[in-house]
């Protein structure tokens, strides 16, 4: 966890000769952050602006001013204040977290037992590990795919479950959101269990041993010896799943396009909607921005969290 | 350490069960692209395996018509599959090479101590919160559906990646050699170029694999930046319903499986390494 809090150390010595190569190193270096600089500012500073101008105005692109005439249908705070009031971006708010808080502790508890499970070498462990982890490298959106044919009414679940083909799962207003979250852990507990194994496999295995031989049960181990060694990496499995599923999108959007009505409707597939279906976009701009403010804060708190702890 | 036999066969119970659910939506994938029209749903019953197994669906998005087929496409897979190639190669070079030279003066040259977190940063926010002004400068700039604009835009969201992944391998390189080569009389660019880079060539090759990966797999921002000429596979293939009217889910499956191919095999390839590259380098295997 250190890696991401700590900054980056200046491992050059500095003393005598190589303070002045350190030196040079850093006009040199100048160059080589560059390009990076420059796509940075170019994605970060100037859309930054431009949202903030655009949030304040109600410029669509279907008016047919051109952007930086939007000062002509000014808002004000307009933008700001009904997003509060808005009941779509609630309801979204709430089913984007639905999501996170089933979703992610289901990845979590799968991911640990089949990390268990592969802690100690058995015959065909390597087949069975690649067979694991495939799910997370597939393209999402085939994986909205996959799912989108399973889940149909005439689909195999159905046929397996005894369910009459007009059984619907994408199209009812309960199912749909089952089915989404169901395919979102199938093809992300593959990352819980890769980092949480990785975890796992890093817990000294004299200590272990020395466990077993005192009598330890295995239940007893793994909350006594593996679990608080793997407290960082369980954070950072976490942390990232989390972060991944508020931006949830390829999946829902295939697979129901947020419907039926709003029913699967989340915060990436509300803005895409009002993005392109009702092209609101100072709107959009306005929800975005108040969208970032928070993550900010909130990724702040956390990593002043995290640093406190680990100094 | 000794593993008794039950609880071994337990150990192969759960493993079984759980490749079995793993491996489930895949074959229904694999195998309904294989599948003529009428076994594409299980009205005439359940079979994994087509009875009648046919080219005709690749046979479709391919040449867009097949025989015994009414319907044809006047969009075949080439464009779209051309284009996924195209940027995501783009992109990946884009990302690889700035994030290399960049981290590498991180870790050197102890530079911009910002950087790393401020890179970072541009993995947290959804696309879609700050998507309005790069669409309006995309269109100002006449990127939109081109493949410079696809490339540009993959390389900057896939960036913090090869940032990470690359500053861990830079890690693990000693400084002691890069001063060997120093007092040698090599130049900074030598140093970097002749010395550094050769080593972490494995670690560079992971790097554009697994940032090709991710460029692949997108599907948000070809939506959001392209319409016609530059639409990507994922794109085209939740299009491809839309466009006829009808369920065309054998064709579907077939342009998922051909999507879906790349990425597993780079995946596994650099299988040693993915923890590393997911966890933006926090954790090593």
């Amino acid at each position: 966890m250190t890696d991401i809090t700590k900054e980056p150390e200046n491992s050059t010595n500095k003393q005598g000769y190589w303070a002045s190569v350190a030196r040079d190193g850093k006009k040199m270096g100048f160059w080589f952050i560059l390009p990076t600089i420059i796509l940075l500012l170019f994605i970060v500073i100037f859309p930054l602006f431009m949202q903030l101008y655009l949030s304040v105005t109600w410029w669509t692109p279907l008016e047919g001013i051109p952007w930086y005439r939007a000062w002509e249908v000014f808002s004000w705070g307009d933008n700001y204040v009904y997003q509060f009031t808005d009941e779509r971006v609630w309801g979204a708010l709430w089913r984007t977290i639905l999501i996170m808080v089933v979703a992610v502790p289901a990845q979590f508890f799968l991911g640990m037992s089949l990390a268990y499970l592969f802690m100690d070498n058995f015959p065909g462990r390597k087949i069975f590990y690649s067979i694991m982890l495939t799910p997370m490298m597939i393209v999402p959106a085939v994986v909205g795919l996959m799912f989108y044919l399973l889940f149909q009414g005439t689909g195999p679940i159905n046929v397996h479950l005894g369910l009459p083909t007009t059984f619907s799962w994408l199209t009812d207003v309960n199912r749909a959101m089952i089915s989404v979250i169901i395919a979102d852990v199938w093809q992300w507990t593959p990352l819980m269990f890769l980092i949480l194994l990785a975890g796992m496999l890093g817990v000294p295995s004299d200590q272990l041993m020395a466990a077993k031989l005192l009598g330890g049960s295995n239940w007893q181990n793994f909350l006594k010896i593996i679990l608080p060694r793997m407290k960082a990496v369980i954070i950072i499995a976490l942390v990232l799943r989390a972060v991944e599923c508020f931006k949830i999108f390829d999946l829902v959007y295939i697979m129901t396009k947020g419907g039926p009505g709003v029913q699967t409707e989340t915060i990436s597939v509300f803005l895409y909607k009002m993005t392109f279906g009702e092209f609101e976009w100072s709107y959009v701009a306005a929800l975005g921005l108040t969208i970032l403010f928070v993550l900010s804060i909130l990724a702040a708190k956390g990593l002043a969290y995290i640093a406190k702890k680990d100094g | 350490m000794k593993v008794s036999p039950s609880s071994l066969v337990l150990k192969y119970f759960f493993v079984l069960f759980a490749s079995a659910i793993v491996l489930y939506p895949l074959i229904w994938m694999v195998t309904m692209a294989f599948k003529p029209y009428p076994e594409w749903t299980t009205v005439a019953g359940l079979t994994w395996l087509p009875k009648n197994p046919t080219w005709q669906n690749f046979e479709f998005i391919f040449f867009g018509e097949a025989k015994g087929l009414v319907v044809s496409l006047d969009r075949t897979i080439t464009g779209p599959f051309i284009a996924s190639l195209v940027t995501s190669i783009c992109g990946t070079i884009i990302a690889v090479v700035a994030g290399t030279l960049s981290s590498y003066a991180c870790v050197r040259f102890g530079l911009a101590k910002t950087l790393p977190l401020s890179v970072l940063q541009l993995r947290l926010f959804p696309p879609l919160a700050v998507m309005i002004p790069v669409m309006v400068m995309w269109a100002f700039l006449g990127a939109v559906d081109t493949w410079w604009g696809l490339s540009l835009i993959y390389g900057i969201v896939t960036l913090p990646f090869a940032f990470w992944l690359m500053k861990t391998f830079f890690d693990e390189v000693p400084i002691e050699i890069e001063d060997a080569a120093r007092v040698a009389g090599c130049s900074y660019w030598r140093v970097f170029y002749r010395i550094t880079l050769p080593i972490v060539k494995p670690g560079l090759a992971t790097c554009a694999l697994f940032v090709f990966i991710l460029n692949w797999s997108d599907y948000l921002l070809a939506l959001l930046l392209t319409q016609k000429d530059w639409v990507t596979l994922p794109v085209y293939m939740a299009t491809l319903t839309s466009a006829m009217g009808g369920q065309m889910y054998g064709m579907k499956a077939a342009l998922g499986v051909i999507a879906a191919i790349p990425p597993v095999v780079f995946g596994l390839m650099i299988q040693k390494h993915l923890v590393r590259g997911l966890t933006f380098g926090a954790l090593k295997q």
